[in-house]
């Protein structure tokens, strides 16, 4: 076929199976275009054929014939859609922003030529239905695209609201699937089909490294490896082996060719039923049980096994005294008491640039180029796991993790075993199916709640036991995190995992407190509800955080609040409003340094960290402009050979990079003497984070994450419309309070906040993961069927800054990117129940499930 | 292995990258079929290859048809609507989430039985024509029906758009080797209005729970001909004649549209039951939109 691809002519003989996006980004080299969901909805791939976008991951590349395409790449780097994206911060990870910006720059185009002035919000929204991002950037997205077409940006260059904004706007970004090393091979992975098996694995032929290499040449074209430690799988989708061919077509042919013979063992999937002591044992004894998965953010809490229930101690606070006094008022029907059953769903984590590795081992050490969230924590499990003589870990840039990312997945191990045996580099990218199935999701809960609050004595008492459901994988801690909330009331909590035959959880965003929030802030809800009581102000009575009750205050006096309906409305469409608090705690790396250099006259800026989207380069480049704020600065992040960096997880990486990057300012603001940047090169110093005052929560660091004193605190208030008749809940508005003290960099704080509320109302309304009962196939396994919120979905968001209270952190702030989204859905569920005075119990609140209620 | 068509692929494709569709492709890309005639009775003759954002967008078609525009410019995403053609939507498969999944067998794979069966969800089918669960899919085939719309099949008779459904075991009853040409509608009722709306979680980009289509024609303040389908709720795109009846004849009125939109249907399953009351919701809107 012939085509002209941005500007250029150019042949190709595609096969017939072989999308567009295949040649673009393999053929003609171009990988600004992303293939995210292979299913044509998430619209990372969008391309233009004769000026119409077009999804290229579902178009036949030979199509394309006598078309003209033009990419991210070939619209230039000028557009006023571009500029616009990088001024209003339009982006967070950035995988989905090539297909954003080649839809809008056409949606541009045609509204400059026809009409005028301003498009409005639900105009754009319109022309860019076919697009997600999940790291939740609608509402800037919106309005760059708005900006863009007004025209703001048709004679200036925009003021990039983060370092890394220009290249991910042009498709110049590189992420971990982009990588493409020469001789590289393409590795698929072999995996259960069966729940619960004895397994044997046979490879076609198990001396030779090689079916079809030639014995002239020294390295093999493809080859097999093991993953699978012992004989059981656990799980339908658990790595057996892997393979590597030359391409991704024939290295799935050579998966088919591996022989694997079941010898099935019972399984038990759904965990109500694999609580019954009759139900089959996943971990027999004490030695698998050890060996079980964990999906907690380092250590677990310590449990004891009965079958396949896993349970904690009790986390009590005059526990007696709280069960005792439960159970006079439930004996005694008191107002101010609630006891119910909460329920919620598996969320996966759906980054959008899915898990992918590709290993070069050679003689002289490992490099892995992988997409994670851990860099320094990956080099130092991959030394450990295979003792090269020394480990590069490189990412550049990370299209999303959301806590999915922080450990040697199936996808490095494979790449980094397959490139060790055949000499080659090796790429693993998990496909969207297995990224669906076998990355860890934040597991499903079962939560029984009991509350006795009295209108000015403060909660009286409060048990919570909750059931985790991460498949084989224990550690969920949702409970336990009530201790750290709401006063010194007596208290009983309890942890519990239940395992089954399904893929093991990981850790998400806020690990436990979604699910905690949803239980406890609609039991706060239900208590004011109940007792007549103003919600916001019982919430301030019985909340000591200081912080979080300046949000109070501040809630209580916004027109969103003080206008919601005082009673449940009637009629189809119904309005209201819903409050709900958020708790986290505080964390950072204090091992953290900052390397600043002078080099060509501008300051670079090193650290072994990497930006997930959650704009870290950025809080570098802040504190260091402000020491010098006329230098050209440079931040380099994303290799592992730079001074110790922080994992980007448990919303530790502003506190710990920001006053680390200050110090090294500083430090070279010393060294410099007055004397310009140009005049001092090759100078380098290497800032540290420097303590906070009066110490930690915790006096040691784990695995370099120290706990400091302080909780951060949010508050959302959230407006809903409800359909009814059709069971629809529309987000209209939503109010953010967040109270992590001084902001680094406002407009990215903003755009996490804002992303935070957009993946809080995909766990209140729509995501759920969805596992077949009986096969433990994960049916959610597509993003047809593993629904993530879009544009349209996304409410008008204010988000406001408590920043007082931090003055014991060296820069005064902490990071937000977790509590941030902790209690949306709970809004979404009081805003519900204010609306129609249906208590949703069960998440998501599918229009099935309302209407159901509502019916009741 | 038969030979499966490819027309914007915007299925197909998917169904290639799992595995579900192994066998040789006839792309018809340069085939044509992109042309919009008038008929010599004055309806219209779509080729198979128009695009849905063409029946969407075309403005003789939209003055023509607006059930059917409204129908096309709701579904799916504005880039699927510009690679998927008239004959894709019509013949596309089955999204049911078993069907999708390369773990799966089913009758519709070429195996046996319905895996989806004995988890049906809140996604499947209300009215059992069995085997399958799934509800159809075609958005733009419920449409079709309203108009009586009539199918052109190379070497072939043609049939009516409703004649390419007919039973849960299969997603169209047409052979593999058969290859829809164009669709045919009758000329256009002047002074025709229409009505489309879905149900779904989301806002949109969403396979609908139920969706509902209506047009009708009203003189002198009665309906003089009304047409109403439903999708979302059988293993086929389902017309509704016995609303279109309720309401023929009589002067449109709120009451009349939430007594003609009166369904007595039997869920298949519990899980499904909402969507009765859901469908005839929709009913009710969507005359409302086409008075």
């Amino acid at each position: 076929m012939r085509l002209t691809f941005n500007g250029g002519p150019r042949e190709h003989d595609p096969g017939p199976d072989d999308t567009a996006a295949d040649v673009i980004r393999t053929a003609f080299g171009a990988t600004g275009t992303k293939v995210s969901c292979g299913a044509g909805v998430c619209g990372a791939c969008t391309i233009l054929v004769d000026g119409e976008p077009k999804v290229s991951c579902l178009l036949p590349a030979a199509h394309l014939d006598g078309t003209e395409v033009t990419t991210v790449e070939g619209v230039g780097g000028d557009h006023p859609v571009q500029r616009a994206f990088v001024e209003c911060d339009a982006l967070q990870c950035g995988f989905c922003t090539p297909g954003f910006v080649t839809e809008a720059v056409v949606f541009h185009d045609r509204w400059r030529k026809d009409r005028e002035g301003t498009p409005s919000r639900e105009e754009v929204a319109d022309a860019l239905t076919g697009h997600l991002c999940r790291c939740g950037a609608y509402e800037n997205i919106l309005t760059a695209v708005q900006k863009a077409c007004a025209g703001e940006f048709d004679d200036r260059e925009p003021v990039p609201a983060r370092v890394e904004a220009p290249a991910k706007v042009t498709g110049t970004a590189e992420y971990t699937v982009d990588v493409t090393l020469p001789g590289m091979l393409h590795g698929v992975i072999v995996r259960s089909r069966l729940p619960h098996a004895r397994v044997t694995v046979t490879f076609p032929e198990m001396s030779g490294q090689s079916l079809r290499s030639d014995p002239a040449e020294e390295t093999p074209h493809e080859g097999f490896v093991r993953l699978l430690d012992g004989d059981v799988v656990r799980y339908a989708g658990q790595p057996i082996a892997a393979v590597a061919a030359e391409t991704p077509a024939q290295a799935r042919e050579l998966a088919e060719s591996v022989t694997v013979s079941y010898e099935p063992l019972p399984s038990v999937v759904d965990p109500e039923e694999a609580r019954r002591d009759d139900a089959p044992a996943i971990f027999p004894d004490a030695a698998a049980q050890k060996n079980a998965p964990s999906s907690a953010e380092g250590a677990g809490f310590p449990g004891r096994w009965r079958g396949n229930v896993r349970s904690g101690y009790a986390s009590a606070w005059r526990g007696r005294t709280a069960r005792r006094r439960l159970d006079a008022a439930e004996e005694r029907n008191a107002p101010g008491y609630f006891a119910a059953t909460f329920t919620t769903a598996g969320q996966s984590h759906t980054a959008l640039e899915p898990h992918a590795s590709v290993a070069d081992w050679r003689a002289d050490g490992l490099t892995l180029y992988t997409s994670t969230q851990a860099l320094p924590h990956l080099k130092a499990a991959a030394a450990k796991r295979w003792n090269p003589p020394k480990v590069d870990i490189v990412a550049h840039h990370v299209g999303g993790g959301f806590g999915s990312k922080l450990g040697l997945g199936a996808d490095a191990v494979a790449a980094v075993e397959l490139s060790r045996k055949l000499g080659r580099p090796v790429r693993v990218a998990m496909s969207r199916a297995e990224e669906l199935t076998d990355t860890g999701y934040r597991p499903g809960t079962r939560s029984e709640l009991r509350m006795l609050g009295t209108p000015t004595g403060g909660l009286a008492a409060i048990s919570l036991d909750v059931s985790g459901h991460g498949g084989v994988s224990t550690g969920s801690m949702v409970a336990t995190l009530g201790l750290l909330m709401y006063g010194r009331g007596p208290r009983h909590f309890r942890d519990r995992d239940v395992v089954g035959n399904a893929p093991p959880a990981s850790p998400f965003r806020g690990p436990g407190g979604p699910p905690f929030a949803w239980a406890v802030e609609q039991g706060v809800d239900e208590i004011a509800h109940r007792l007549g009581a103003d919600p916001l102000r019982l919430r301030r009575t019985w909340d000591g955080n200081r912080r979080r009750r300046a949000l109070y205050e501040i809630a209580a006096e916004l027109p969103l609040w003080r206008d919601r309906p005082a009673t449940p409305q009637t009629g189809r469409y119904r309005r209201g409003v819903g409050a709900a608090a958020a708790n986290w705690i505080y964390t950072a790396d204090l091992d953290t340094k900052v390397e600043l250099t002078v080099r060509e006259g501008r300051i670079v800026a090193r650290t072994a960290t990497q930006d997930i989207g959650t704009g870290v380069r950025t809080v570098i480049r802040n504190a260091v402009r402000e020491v010098f704020p006329d230098a050209a600065i440079d931040v380099e992040v994303g290799h592992s050979h730079a001074p110790h960096g922080p994992v980007a997880g448990g919303s530790r990486s502003t506190a710990s990079v920001g006053p680390a990057a200050r110090d090294a300012a500083g430090k070279l603001a010393a060294r410099l003497d007055g004397k310009p940047v140009g005049e001092a090169e090759g100078v380098t110093v290497l800032g540290e984070r420097p303590k906070d005052r009066r110490g930690s929560a915790v006096p040691v660091s784990m695995d370099h994450l120290r706990i400091g004193r302080g909780l951060a605190g949010a508050v959302h208030i959230t407006e809903v419309e409800v359909d009814t008749l059709l069971g629809h809940t529309r987000v209209t508005r939503v109010w953010g309070g967040v109270a992590v003290g001084a902001i680094y960099n406002r407009a990215a704080a903003r755009n996490q906040c804002e992303g935070g509320i957009v993946q809080g109302i995909g766990y209140a309304l729509y995501e759920e993961r969805v596992t077949d009962p009986r096969t433990g196939v994960v049916l959610s396994a597509n993003l047809e069927d593993y629904r993530l919120p879009g544009v349209k979905d996304t409410p008008e968001m204010t988000i406001h800054f408590h920043e007082d209270g931090w003055d014991h952190v060296p820069g005064g702030g902490i990071g937000l990117g977790e509590v941030c989204t902790v209690s949306v859905a709970a809004s979404v569920g009081n805003a519900i129940f204010n609306a129609t005075g249906f208590r949703a119990l069960d998440l998501p609140i599918r229009p099935d499930r309302l209407l159901e209620g509502m019916s009741r | 292995m038969t030979a499966e068509y490819r027309a914007g692929g915007t299925d197909l494709m998917e169904r290639r990258a799992s595995g579900r569709s192994t066998g040789p492709i006839i792309d018809l890309y340069d085939r044509g079929l992109r042309s919009i005639e008038t008929t010599e009775e004055g309806g219209f003759r779509i080729g198979a290859m128009v695009t849905v954002d063409t029946l969407a967008t075309d403005p003789a078609l939209t003055a023509a048809y607006p059930a059917l525009a409204l129908t096309a410019g709701a579904l799916a995403t504005p880039q699927i609507r510009r690679a998927a053609t008239l004959g894709g939507v019509l013949l596309q498969r089955t999204r049911c989430r078993y069907y999708r999944n390369e773990h799966y067998e089913c009758l519709k794979t070429g195996g046996e039985g319905c895996p989806a069966r004995g988890n049906p969800g809140e996604r499947a089918v209300v009215l059992d024509l069995g085997p399958c669960v799934a509800p159809h899919p075609s958005s733009v085939a419920m449409a079709l029906l309203t108009y009586d719309a009539v199918a052109e099949i190379e070497d072939r008779p043609s049939k009516p758009v409703a004649g390419l459904y007919g039973d849960g075991a299969r997603d169209h009853l047409l052979d593999a080797s058969d290859l829809l040409t164009a669709v045919t509608l009758p000329p256009p009722v002047e002074g025709e209005r229409a009505g489309y709306k879905r149900a779904a979680g989301r806002a949109s980009a969403e396979w609908p729970l139920a969706e509902a289509v209506a047009h009708l024609t009203v003189r002198d303040g009665v309906v003089v001909r009304a047409g109403v389908a439903v999708g979302g709720v059988a293993a086929v795109p389902l017309r509704l004649p016995e609303v279109e009846a309720a309401l023929t004849g009589n002067a449109p009125s709120e009451e009349l549209f939430a007594r003609a939109a009166r369904l007595d249907w039997t869920p298949a399953f519990p899980e499904t039951a909402y969507k009765i009351g859901l469908t005839a919701t929709l009913i009710g809107d969507v005359l409302a939109q086409a008075l």
